[in-house]
């Protein structure tokens, strides 16, 4: 062969066996990046995003009742057949006696509850009216302020609270946080304080009824929790802005009035009361013992950190409440197969009640967004049945592929497919029998064409698949494909850098083929041990990169 | 030691420290102490919390995948050479706790030597305890929840099993005073939620009013947190631990 002059390289014969060598190579590894790719995705596929984990039917239950107060069932062999975990939850409170509760004839109570009539002795410029019932940390009374002549609600806190001085201080840094959440969804705090040792909040009163009471009474219909819940996840998300949690979120603390409006109450109470310190939280007989169902998991065991996803996951639990009449406990069926609603409903309520809260939703507003569109689609004539299994692709809470992945995908070939037609014309114009060398008309167009968005696609495919990347990673589960963002992120980097640890063994080969002129073909062959020691070194570094960024593209958003 | 039911006013919530000097008295605390002439007390008292706790173990062992007849084996052999054994002398009373002592010795022993005695006959003259092995199958025989590991079916059983004692004993006490109708009628109240409590129809029930049944039922509820409280502290070495175990074993029983 004759070492004709080729556009900028020296080719001979053996030089482009090397080079089909290296492409040949690169082409190998760049499906070795995909199948390690795909392979990861497979392992993470266990818990996948695209399609919303519907539970499987629980296997048939042992034939025992359930729980009346906690839902549960009865494990076989109950201590006299009732529930262990209520009952060894009532064990755990130590108070005995609880203000206004039983009042047993002629025996003494620790803390006698206030009557209406001594209370107006300490709010002297309040008109007390009735003793409403106790709420969730002390007694609520309706009240009417003359002045204003308006209607309040005062709730007096446990009084034995008082006695504890730091409380005093937690008490008004939380109060003054409470009086900022001025919002229409929010039961307003007019005012609180201290009189006479008793520790009091002013607050709006609302003329209606607790969610709780619409549950006794009825099932609630889908309509109507569909119409209850965005309303909630504007007040927790007025509240969450404001770097306020509720911590308390459950059907007793969200009030219906007589117009329709829902009203959160009992904002940051529990974080007032001192659900900080565990040990006091749970000597207080309703609010840990009484609602650990709506508590999120972080919750009940980490207390300290939690933030406002815990609230989410309460709402969570409420929403599934309202929806089917019963809590979501141990293995729970999703609401689709329990009532008749829309199966979208499943994925949102499944969706708050995710356990880690990195999985949850991570805003209320994204659970009003999710919310509104079902209800809204529900009532477009197109929708055949409430129970249409056809997900509507153009609705905000499917989940969809990464288009950037997708794109970038598209592009990488393009750098082969230039390689190769370059490749390709510069052979054409080696054949010894040729023309002199120039390049054909239509390859010139196709190098116009295609060189530039091929030269390009390296670093194209490489950008829009971090893009992608993140795009995934932020988008709470809507987007996913993560897989193939990942290997177009890292394909072409990870063969240059194949590249660079294959250059000098070639080089070493070439050189020392370069001094054996005869005998072209056997170094490749002889120093099989540098073959060995490049591939293996490729292999280990493609495989640690991978990982890292595989793993560091798993870790939750924050 | 335990008052009458009728005898005790309301506000008196005993703690556990005002009864500190019951503590000596306890199961657990005596086989701890035992010194070398309380041998036989010590050995009473290791075979009475051998006869409350037995469940659990058998829960773990038939977690940990023996079959039922092995199991049942393996209990019995089990207890039979704690029982024999000084063993209980070797406890290091500043691990505090019977649940995890027993745990413990089941684990060295499961470990060490079942293989051996499984070998062997279970000799005629060991004593054997009187263990009724199909409760306790039943108890076991749930569907297991994923993630649940034979140590957490061990404190799940283990909390069912001191309800038992702690229920059976509350019930004995009103049988005794010749109330067991009241204990009967009134027991679903020990599962909480006042509020839902239908007093009016209890009352009905009972023959008592309302008020009548409110004072009973909350007399009942304290007396079984005295009793629940005091049969914890048979199984840990000192009152500062009970409301540790106690909210340990509420935690275990979690679904």
């Amino acid at each position: 062969m004759n070492n004709a002059m080729l556009g900028l390289f020296n080719l001979g014969g053996g030089e482009i066996i090397l080079i089909l060598f290296v492409f040949l190579f690169l082409a190998a590894g760049a499906i070795a990046v995909v199948l390690i790719v795909l392979w990861l995705v497979g392992r993470q596929s266990k818990s996948p995003r695209a399609v919303p984990p519907v539970q499987p039917p629980s296997p048939m239950p042992p034939p025992s009742r359930n729980c009346p107060r906690c839902g549960a069932p009865l494990p076989a062999g109950a201590p006299e057949g009732l529930c262990p975990r209520c009952v060894l939850g009532v064990g755990l409170a130590t108070h005995t006696e609880v203000p206004g509760d039983f009042g047993p004839q002629g025996t003494q109570v620790l803390q006698p509850p206030p009557d209406p009539a001594e209370l107006t002795r300490h709010f002297p410029q309040l008109e007390i009216l009735e003793c409403l019932g106790r709420g969730g940390m002390g007694m609520v009374y309706k009240a009417r302020q003359p002045k204003l002549n308006r209607l309040v609600a005062l709730k007096i806190l446990a009084p034995e609270k008082g006695a504890d001085p730091k409380f005093a201080e937690r008490f008004l840094r939380e109060a003054q946080a409470l009086a900022r959440l001025s919002h229409p969804n929010i039961v307003t705090v007019h005012d609180f304080g201290e009189a006479d040792g008793l520790y009091y909040l002013l607050m709006e009163y609302v003329d209606g009824v607790t969610l709780r009471q619409l549950l006794q009474g009825h099932k609630i219909a889908p309509e109507q929790a569909l119409d209850i819940v965005p309303k909630i996840c504007e007040a927790l998300q007025f509240a969450h802005e404001q770097g306020i949690v509720h911590r308390d979120i459950k059907p007793e603390n969200v009030l219906l009035d007589k117009q329709g409006r829902v009203k959160i109450a009992d904002f940051g109470i529990a974080k007032l009361v001192g659900a900080e310190a565990p040990r006091l939280a749970l000597t207080e007989e309703q609010s840990v013992i009484g609602t650990p169902h709506y508590m999120a998991p972080e919750q009940m065991e980490k207390p300290q950190s939690v933030d406002h996803r815990a609230d989410i996951y309460s709402l969570g639990v409420v929403f599934y409440e309202m929806l089917t009449g019963e809590l979501p406990l141990g293995k729970f069926q999703p609401p689709s197969r329990k009532v008749q609603v829309d199966v979208r409903l499943d994925e949102v309520v499944l969706h708050t009640l995710e356990k880690e809260p990195e999985r949850r939703y991570q805003h209320a507003s994204e659970v009003k967004t999710d919310v509104e569109a079902i209800a809204a689609g529900r009532s477009a004539p197109a929708a055949a049945t409430p129970q249409t299994r056809q997900v509507d692709g153009a609705s905000t809470a499917t989940p969809r592929f990464s288009r950037t992945a997708i794109w970038g995908a598209v592009w990488a070939p393009l750098f082969l497919i230039t390689a190769g037609a370059a490749l390709m014309t510069f052979q054409v114009t080696a054949g010894p029998d040729s023309p002199p060398p120039g390049p054909a008309w239509w390859q010139v167009v196709l190098s116009l064409t295609l060189l530039p968005l091929g030269v390009a696609a390296p670093f194209g495919t490489t950008i829009l698949g971090w893009v992608a990347i993140s795009q995934i990673r932020h988008s709470c589960g809507r987007l996913y494909g993560l897989g193939l963002a990942v290997f177009d992120a890292l394909a072409y980097p990870l063969l240059a850098s194949d590249a660079l640890i294959l250059a000098p063994a070639l080089l070493m080969l070439s050189s020392s083929a370069a001094q054996v002129p005869g005998q072209v073909v056997r170094p490749w062959i002889g120093y099989w041990w540098v073959w060995l020691a490049a591939f293996g070194l490729i292999a280990v570094v493609d495989w640690l990169i991978v990982r890292a960024v595989w793993r560091s593209a798993k870790k939750p958003a924050v | 030691m335990n008052p009458h039911p009728w005898q005790m006013t309301s506000s008196s919530t005993q703690s556990p420290r005002a009864s500190a000097g019951c503590f000596v008295t306890t199961h657990w605390s005596v086989v701890l102490t035992a010194g070398r002439n309380d041998t036989a007390r010590a050995r009473a008292a290791l075979e009475q919390l051998c006869r409350n706790y037995w469940h659990p173990l058998y829960a773990y062992v038939r977690g940990a995948g023996y079959s039922r007849e092995e199991a049942e084996d393996l209990t019995q052999e089990f207890f039979a050479r704690l029982l024999a054994q000084n063993s209980v002398a070797r406890a290091d009373p500043a691990r505090g706790r019977f649940r995890s002592f027993l745990l413990a010795s089941l684990k060295h022993f499961l470990a060490n030597e079942w293989e051996k005695a499984r070998a062997r006959k279970r000799g005629g003259g060991a004593q054997l305890l009187p263990l009724e092995f199909d409760t306790a199958e039943t108890r076991c025989a749930q569907p297991v929840a994923p993630g649940d590991t034979p140590d957490r079916a061990y404190d799940r059983q283990w909390a069912l099993a001191l309800l038992d004692v702690v229920l059976g004993q509350l019930r004995r006490e009103y049988r005794h005073a010749g109330r067991e109708d009241m204990y009967l009628g009134l027991k679903d109240t020990l599962s909480g939620g006042r509020s839902e409590i239908p007093y009016r129809e209890l009352g009905a029930r009972l023959g008592l009013s309302e008020g009548a049944v409110k004072v009973a039922a909350h007399r009942l509820r304290q007396r079984y947190r005295e009793l629940l409280r005091a049969e914890i502290a048979n199984t840990v070495a000192g009152p500062e631990e009970v409301e540790e175990e106690l909210q340990h074993l509420f935690a275990a029983l979690r679904p």
